[in-house]
């Protein structure tokens, strides 16, 4: 056998390496979902509620029908399975039928040659609806006179934790805070396309963020059995949890099934904000206790979520918004109220650190209240009772892993403030409201906000999350190759290369390909909850541990057939097996045939909550801290942001460039949410289904974003690395609001915080108090307790 | 969506443009920059049975000066007003507005004939010609007229043009020396719709305020002039006080609308800053001093 010289393999964890979609998408070659096209496909239309809540009394499709070019026009009773779906619990129907509970809620669907006719064809479509009393306050819904969303009533999911007992505090402070309905405002409509097979079954091509769960929910609804449901992940243009849910799946696949074509699907931007959840808007109360030193004695949080007519999502959003209630801080005795209600809103669902932002606005607020009150340093507080090792937290659950907390507190307060220099004597597009000439830096205030957080890695709540990924190590023209087939979704954040990476630094190869995440291998789990690089990324590495196992039998086979003595341990690099740090062999000279295996990783087991939210919900903590430097016009009400200093504790930096971008990416959505984005709703009908009047940060409104990264491996986990898409979601929202308030001298209790708060012209919001607690079976989810159950909780093996 | 079916036609001349206005009536609408009219059209908004292109008329884009005033041809692109060193040094306030227009890809299709027939209540464009004075030249198969701003904006949207007409000119009245010039807007985000914009022009006589004109956007149907205002400053002395006042005025009689992105409160109140930032800045554009 010939030997060459080893040198390090290159691309492996821990070096920023180039994406591997990054090419194509920056050149436009990259194909999104909305840019699917066959030979004689047909477009698909859906044709929604425009009432919040209504009765259909009749649905007239005829003159549709008739119309030329139209292929068929579908309403409930044409699902040829079970009429409803969901991700967690099964209470929205596939096509309304008798009610319809929000408006934007899809009513009939049809196919027809082309966009423009399906959409004209569809204003044929006569529905006559029974206008239903509507509930679109979430307050107004815990009411025993509310109309009820569905027939079970309004109340998704109560949860209650009790920890400690009541105590003396020497400070109390209290706050009470609302947060809007924010959208995940992906680039890239919902968008698939549905081809009929000849088997009976179906294939869809669809920009999903966890296919085996749609698959889940699409199979029982086109009455197939699952293998005859085979999902392709089509490019994803952003996700940031709007795909979690199905959306525009299974209207498609009824329609190929029903007219034998492959039919497209891709909402119009208007429709996407009809067609996906949002971030559940939230009422807060909270009171917060401690000792004259600054020791936190007592933490009362209240919060009430509106999770809209549908439960996507709700009931592990509340569940988070419980847990994290308090915040990342030693709490000895503490009471977390938490309901997620139903209202006649648009569904609310995953999106973003979900839960844990609207928990942080509140408790950071309180943290700086507190330290006003006590007279201390608002960053020396946090470091006085932030969690660490071995802290208990509110449900009785240990910190076992890496919590490197005032670490990364300390961090981030020494990322050096900008400099101020004279307003006059610097560039008016730099000044708040800059770019339209208003400021040469009259009224100017600067304020400093600082904000940590925290949140779950993977599934939490006794769900037993599992990745599965498939390796093949086989020999090419150049050398061995290795495929790595694992179903997670790209969905922008980089888990591809990451994956890649993990192949190459267990196989010593650099020549790693991926084959198309499709369903003909195993779940790899969504693509949320920062949880990819955690589970598909243990996947990976188990098969390829399982392959390298393989090749090293080989070698010594080999070995005793030559009757040559291998010295130990064997190990790979740069292409080559290696013995005992020696270079034995290329490795391709043992892959005459290839090696394949398959793996599941699962993650330690979690428990769900008991009746007083004790348990182990929680496998691993991801904590980020920020600070917020803003400039405000206080005549104008104008923002700039002028420096986000940022610290994460990230385990382990696979790919570091990607890890920035994530902070930095994850920064900009939570700016978007302190300063601008907002749905705006009017009696549950959305007013700013455009780009243009729903608000997104755009280049322009970005400071820099100065990272530092907490490199302390968790234990257990694949490299130590912990998920780093979320956290800085969290913190950025309140450290640019607690800016703003030490800026402007304000409260600024509603967020986004609108120019007019900024100037006083809204005074804050108020709250007679929080809504008295309900009655509910249990601390599972209602539509549990009334047998509901369907999506993930199948894949998840509670069922 | 795309546009609802139309026929199409495009004339070489102002003299055929005319004619095919004439023969279409109200089924026929100028395509210019097309900025606003194909979204319009996109979505459905606007269903013109014609569609007269008028982008191969090139005589109808230039910048020129002719006497005490700077002539600009209805076509003339957004981008070249503001690449021209002619505009920025003799009509400073449309050099200024004009960056305010949209985005630059915008501007560099968008024409500042188009932006004025359109008559946006929020567009940058309507202010600067109420600010100036300045003339809108329209040609109709009966001749040529000359409009001025009062008479050329009727209301949203709207303007004196008749389906037959095309406004072939603007003419920005050169300023006097002494005379400093200021446009400042408020938006949400850069290159987003003005939520108020504030034209100011003044010029000065030694300390006192010799003339002022003030001009809003965003606050009413059409462009807005505080001709009640500008009364009070003229004679005046330069002051923060005196502009300050006037300002608050001015806008106190504003009645500007709600909406999504902004409260009527928000833009007067905003409105009365604007315009005293701007009339000061115009006021130091000028050589004065601010007291």
């Amino acid at each position: 056998m010939s030997v060459r010289t080893v040198r390090k393999t290159r691309g492996v964890v821990g070096e920023s390496v180039r994406r591997v979609d990054g090419v194509p998408k920056v050149k436009g070659q990259f194909l999104f979902g909305s840019d699917l096209w066959a030979e004689g496909m047909l477009w698909g239309h859906t044709v929604r509620s425009p009432h919040p809540s209504a009765r259909i009394r009749s649905i007239d499709i005829s003159k549709a029908l008739a119309r030329p070019g139209v292929a068929a026009v579908l309403v409930a009773q044409d699902v040829p399975g079970k009429k409803t779906y969901g991700l967690e619990f099964a209470d929205q129907p596939v096509l309304a039928w008798d009610r319809v509970r929000y408006a934007g809620e899809p009513v009939t669907i049809l196919a027809a040659v082309d966009p423009e006719t399906a959409r004209r064809a569809a204003s044929l479509i006569n529905v006559d609806y029974e206008i239903l009393p509507a509930v679109t306050d979430m307050e107004q819904a815990l009411r025993p006179d509310a109309p009820k969303v569905h027939d079970f009533g309004n109340i998704l999911r109560h949860i209650r934790i009790e920890h400690g007992r009541s105590a003396k505090a020497d400070v109390w402070v209290e706050g009470y805070y609302e947060t809007g309905m924010q959208d995940q405002a992906p680039l890239g409509p919902e968008s698939g396309m549905a081809i009929p097979a000849e088997d009976g079954g179906v294939d869809l091509y669809v920009a999903t963020q966890w296919l085996h769960v749609d698959r889940e929910q699409i199979a029982p609804c086109l009455n197939l059995p699952l293998e005859k449901v085979r999902l392709h992940l089509a490019g994803v243009g952003g996700a940031f949890g709007a795909r979690e849910d199905v959306s525009m799946q299974i209207h498609a696949c009824m329609l190929a099934l029903r007219t034998g074509r492959p039919v497209k699907m891709s909402y119009t931007r208007e429709e996407s904000f009809y067609g996906h959840v949002h971030r559940h808007p939230a009422h807060v109360w909270m009171r917060h206790g401690a000792r004259r030193d600054g020791t936190l004695v007592y933490v009362y949080a209240r919060l009430v979520l509106d999770g809209g007519a549908y439960a996507s999502s709700s009931a592990a959003v509340i569940h988070n918004a419980a847990t994290f209630a308090a915040g990342p801080y030693e709490v000895p005795n503490a009471l977390i109220e938490a309901t997620c209600v139903y209202t006649n809103n648009p569904p609310c669902g995953a999106m973003r650190s979900f839960g844990a932002v609207q928990a942080a606005i509140g408790y950071e607020a309180q943290m700086d209240k507190l330290a006003k009150a006590l007279g201390m340093p608002p960053i020396q507080l946090r470091l006085k009772n932030v969690v660490s090792p071995g802290s208990v937290l509110p449900t009785g659950q240990v910190i076992r892993g890496s919590a490197p907390v005032r670490e990364l507190i300390r961090r981030c307060a020494a990322i050096p403030l900008p400099p101020e220099e004279p307003a006059e004597r610097r560039d008016p597009l730099s000044l708040p409201g800059g770019a339209g000439n208003v400021s040469r830096g009259e009224r100017l205030k600067r304020g400093v906000g600082f904000a940590v957080g925290y949140k779950n890695i993977a599934y939490s709540g006794g769900f037993d999350d599992s990745a599965e990924a498939r390796v093949r190590l086989f020999r090419g023209p150049g050398g061995a190759i290795a495929e790595v087939h694992s179903a997670a979704a790209e969905v922008g954040q980089g888990i591809h290369t990451v994956l890649v990476q993990i192949a190459r630094t267990e196989l010593g190869i650099e020549h790693v390909v991926l084959h198309p995440p499709d369903t003909n291998v195993g779940s790899a789990g969504s693509t949320s909850a920062s949880r990819q690089t955690m589970m598909s990324g243990g996947a990976v590495q188990l098969a390829c541990q399982a392959v390298k196992k393989d090749l090293f039998a080989r070698v010594r086979r080999w070995a005793q057939a030559e009757g040559r003595t291998v010295p130990e341990p064997l190990t790979v690099e740069g292409g080559m097996v290696l013995a005992a740090g020696e270079p034995l062999a290329p490795i391709e000279e043992f892959l005459e045939t290839p090696i394949e295996q398959t793996r599941v990783y699962h993650h330690r087991p979690t428990t769900p909550i008991d009746e007083k939210g004790q348990g182990e919900p929680h496998v691993s903590f991801g904590f980020a801290a920020e600070r917020a430097v803003v400039e405000v016009d206080e005549e104008l009400g104008l923002v700039r942001v002028v420096q986000i200093a940022a610290a994460q504790d990230v385990g382990r930096a696979l790919n570091p460039q990607g890890v920035y971008g994530q902070i930095e990416g994850g920064t900009a959505q939570g700016l978007g949410f302190a300063l601008m984005e907002e749905i705006q709703l009017k009696d549950g009908l959305i007013k700013n289904a455009s780009f243009t009047d729903y608000l997104i940060p755009t280049i322009l409104d970005m400071p820099p974003v100065v990272s530092e990264l907490i490199e302390e491996p968790e234990p257990g986990v694949p490299f130590g690395a912990k998920g780093v898409g979320e956290m800085s979601t969290i913190v950025s929202t309140p450290a640019i609001v607690a800016a703003l308030r030490s800026a402007t001298g304000r409260e600024l209790n509603r967020i986004p915080v609108r120019p007019d708060d900024l100037i006083g012209l809204s005074p804050p919001v108020t709250s007679p108090g929080p809504p008295p607690s309900p009655e509910v079976p249990g601390p599972e989810p209602i539509p549990k307790y009334v047998g509901l159950a369907a999506g993930q909780a199948i894949l998840g093996g509670t069922e | 969506m795309k546009p609802a079916p139309f026929r199409y036609v495009a004339p070489r001349s102002v003299d055929e443009t005319l004619a095919l206005l004439a023969e279409h009536g109200a089924e026929g609408k100028i395509l210019a920059g097309g900025q606003s009219l194909v979204p319009l059209l996109n979505m459905r908004l606007a269903r013109p049975q014609v569609i007269v292109d008028i982008n191969g008329i090139r005589s109808l884009a230039y910048i020129r000066r002719k006497d005490d005033h700077l002539h600009v041809g209805a076509l003339t692109r957004q981008r070249a007003v503001e690449e021209s060193a002619t505009v920025r040094r003799q009509v400073p306030l449309l050099w200024e507005a004009i960056r305010f227009v949209g985005h630059p890809q915008i501007r560099t299709r968008g024409t500042v004939g188009g932006s004025l027939a359109h008559a946006d209540p929020s567009a940058e464009l309507p202010a600067v010609a109420a600010a100036l004075d300045a003339e809108l030249v329209v040609r109709s198969p009966s001749g040529e007229r000359a409009l001025s701003p009062g008479e050329f904006f009727a209301g949203y949207l709207t303007t004196a043009l008749e389906p037959t007409d095309l406004l072939t000119e603007i003419r920005f009245p050169l300023l006097p020396e002494r005379t400093g010039t200021a446009f400042v807007e408020v938006a949400r985000r850069h290159g987003d719709f003005a939520l108020v914009g504030v034209a100011a022009v003044v010029r000065r006589s030694d300390g006192t305020i010799a003339e002022a004109r003030l001009a809003f956007t965003g606050v009413g149907p059409g462009p807005v002039r505080a001709r009640g205002a500008e009364g009070r400053l003229a004679g005046s002395a330069g002051t923060s006080r005196v502009f300050a006042d006037a300002a608050r005025e001015a806008a106190a009689r504003l009645d500007p609308e709600s909406e999504i992105h902004a409260t009527a409160q928000y833009r007067r109140d905003v409105a009365a800053t604007l315009a005293r930032r701007a009339l000061e800045l115009a006021w130091q554009r000028s050589g004065g001093r601010t007291r």
